[in-house]
């Protein structure tokens, strides 16, 4: 049977318009999609546009191809390798706190084993979608912490891969444990399989789909994923790594651009209608029984991303709001959790994921972007004993990395412990700071005569650093904020 | 890359350039996105946040760019 053309179109024209709506408040559209399909599907009394969703389901799995193969062409291999290890145990430590937390919260529920491996993932991994587009609209392209925001989420869209490898099979109703050990082996070595070929293969495969027209390399680009993608899901590898890997392969040729540009429409409209889908699947009677195990697993979320937020500032010498930051951006959930759900509800698991994972994207959507444009709130009650450096004086403030003098600093360290000029003149002063490019000492603003600032004044040498105990912060007079060195930066 | 311009990689979105004006008053900050986007940051002294942040597409960058370098003639 065909879905009606007449309700679809309606469902998608309401589903845009929904989320254009939601974008004034700068709310993710994603959860706009779903709860479109929610409305105005068969599980919700109303008026009812698509009664089948079953009849949307090739539609629907295009759309979670395109999803992950754009991810894999988008996947910024070179600088996640260039970004170092404190990136990775940052990432490894936000992902290990939040799927962790996840699989406890999952077998807490009592679901049962596959259920908690499923809620693990759904409540661990952040949509990188929702965050990018956060930092964007927070104008924080500048901060110190946003680096290290992008870092986590690249790093999470690639354990992504691996536990979808870990998933599929366990989801597959393997029916021994011997077979299970072999469906996950096999899985693990489709995956390196595929590794081998975007190292050494990409070439080939990138000739296989070259064309100078934009039509043709659409065509055949779309027509490989899609294959891929199938062949996957045949081997008992999900069709979601398939199309990831083959992105990957496709991003080391020189065709990477082109089929960036082409994919990216064609992927909004069929992600959009997979999100869609989704929510017509949804009863929204069942949301009564899950709205209490929703709450709670909100909270968690909250509070395990805080935690994360705290280590990677720790790791990284951010300050309170540079930590907070952390915390509360990465903490948007949206496409991996819903992929996830549908993973699950595919193999039959639980009924109760559903509407659990659908609630629980819908509440951190609302929840996520108001946590973190008030970032400023959580940063004022993090006591300084959790970060490195002492920020008494500047924990709410943003530090940048986007100071240019950075060049003039010639001497880092003092033994100083007074302000020459207040001795000589018989004052007081409440902290000191030290000039980083010729060294002076001068006492701080607080203090009667911040003769730091007049040296500044009267030199024109912009930084300068705490000389307190414990504090290692730098300010930059002419930039007025926080400063300091990128990581992983080149400055020439 | 000139002297007084520094890149910073952003991961997923793209690099950022910071140019050094020379001036106590006034930074810029130009983000390049992966999708051809541009941001301009502009940040005024003793401010940490930009006072403002110009979004262009490539189209715009292009025409911006070249009324700043002086190539753009009008007939
Ligand atoms: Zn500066
Ligand atoms: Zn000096
Ligand atoms: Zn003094």
């Amino acid at each position: 049977m065909h879905a009606d053309l007449v309700g679809f179109g309606a469902l998608v024209l309401i589903a845009g318009l929904l989320a254009r709506a939601g974008r004034r408040i700068n709310l993710p559209t994603v959860p706009f999609f779903m709860l479109a399909g929610i409305l105005l599907g068969p599980g919700t009394p109303g008026p009812v546009l698509v009664a089948h969703p079953e009849d949307l389901s090739l539609l629907a799995s295009l759309g979670l191809i395109l999803l992950l193969f754009h991810l894999g062409v988008e996947f910024p291999v070179d600088q996640v390798l260039g970004s170092g290890k404190r990136l990775f145990v940052a990432a490894g430590s936000y992902i290990g706190l939040n799927v962790g937390a996840g699989l406890l919260f999952g077998f807490a529920l009592g679901w049962g084993g596959y259920e908690a491996f499923v809620i693990a993932g759904a409540l661990g991994i952040s949509s990188s979608a929702i965050v990018t587009k956060l930092l964007i609209e927070f104008r924080r392209l500048a901060n110190a912490e946003t680096p290290v925001i992008l870092g986590i989420i690249v790093i999470e869209d690639l354990f992504l891969a691996l536990y979808l490898a870990l998933l599929s099979p366990l989801l597959s109703g393997a029916g021994s444990a011997g077979e299970l050990v072999l469906r996950i082996g096999l899985s693990f070595a489709y995956l390196v399989v595929l590794f081998a070929v975007a190292r050494f293969g990409a070439r080939l495969v990138g000739k296989v789909i070259d064309s100078n027209e934009d039509e043709l390399l659409a065509i055949l680009m779309v027509g490989l994923v899609v294959l891929v993608a199938g062949v996957s899901a045949e081997i008992g590898v999900s069709d979601a790594i398939g199309a990831l890997m083959i992105g990957l392969v496709i991003a080391r040729t020189p065709l990477r651009e082109r089929v960036e540009r082409l994919v990216l429409p064609l992927r909004d409209v069929f992600a959009a209608v997979f999100f869609l889908v989704f929510g017509l699947t949804i009863d929204v009677g069942d949301f009564g029984s899950v709205a209490l195990p929703v709450l709670l697993a909100v909270l968690m979320t909250v509070v395990t991303n805080v935690v994360a937020g705290l280590i990677a500032g720790r790791l990284f010498g951010l300050n309170q709001r540079g930590a907070a930051n952390v915390g509360l951006t990465v903490l948007g959930r949206g496409e991996f959790s819903l992929i996830l759900a549908t993973l699950a509800i595919a193999a039959g698991l639980d009924d109760r994921l559903g509407p659990f994972i659908a609630l629980y994207v819908l509440v951190l959507a609302v929840t996520s972007p108001l946590l973190a444009a008030n970032s400023r709130y959580l940063a004022r009650i993090i006591p300084d004993r959790l970060l490195h450096a002492s920020w008494r004086y500047v924990r709410e403030e943003t530090i940048s990395t986007a100071c240019t003098h950075l060049d003039r600093i010639n001497i880092t360290e003092s033994d100083a412990d007074a302000c020459p000029q207040c001795v000589d003149s018989g004052d007081d002063w409440v902290q000191l700071r030290m000039c980083l490019t010729c060294g002076a000492v001068g006492c701080c603003s607080d203090s009667v005569n911040n003769h730091a600032e007049e040296h500044y004044r009267q030199t024109g040498h912009p930084l300068i650093r705490s000389l307190e105990e414990g504090e290692d912060w730098r300010y930059c007079y002419i930039d007025g904020a926080l400063v300091r060195e990128p990581m992983g930066a080149t400055r020439e | 890359m000139g002297k007084g311009i520094y890149v910073q990689e952003l991961p997923g979105i793209g690099k950022r350039y910071d140019v050094d004006l020379g001036s106590n008053t006034q930074r810029i900050s130009v983000v390049v996105r992966r999708d051809g986007t541009r941001d301009l940051y502009v940040f005024a002294a003793g401010k940490d946040d930009p006072v403002a942040v110009i979004e262009m597409s490539e189209e715009q960058a292009r025409k911006v760019g070249a009324l700043l370098a002086g190539t753009y003639f009008s007939e």
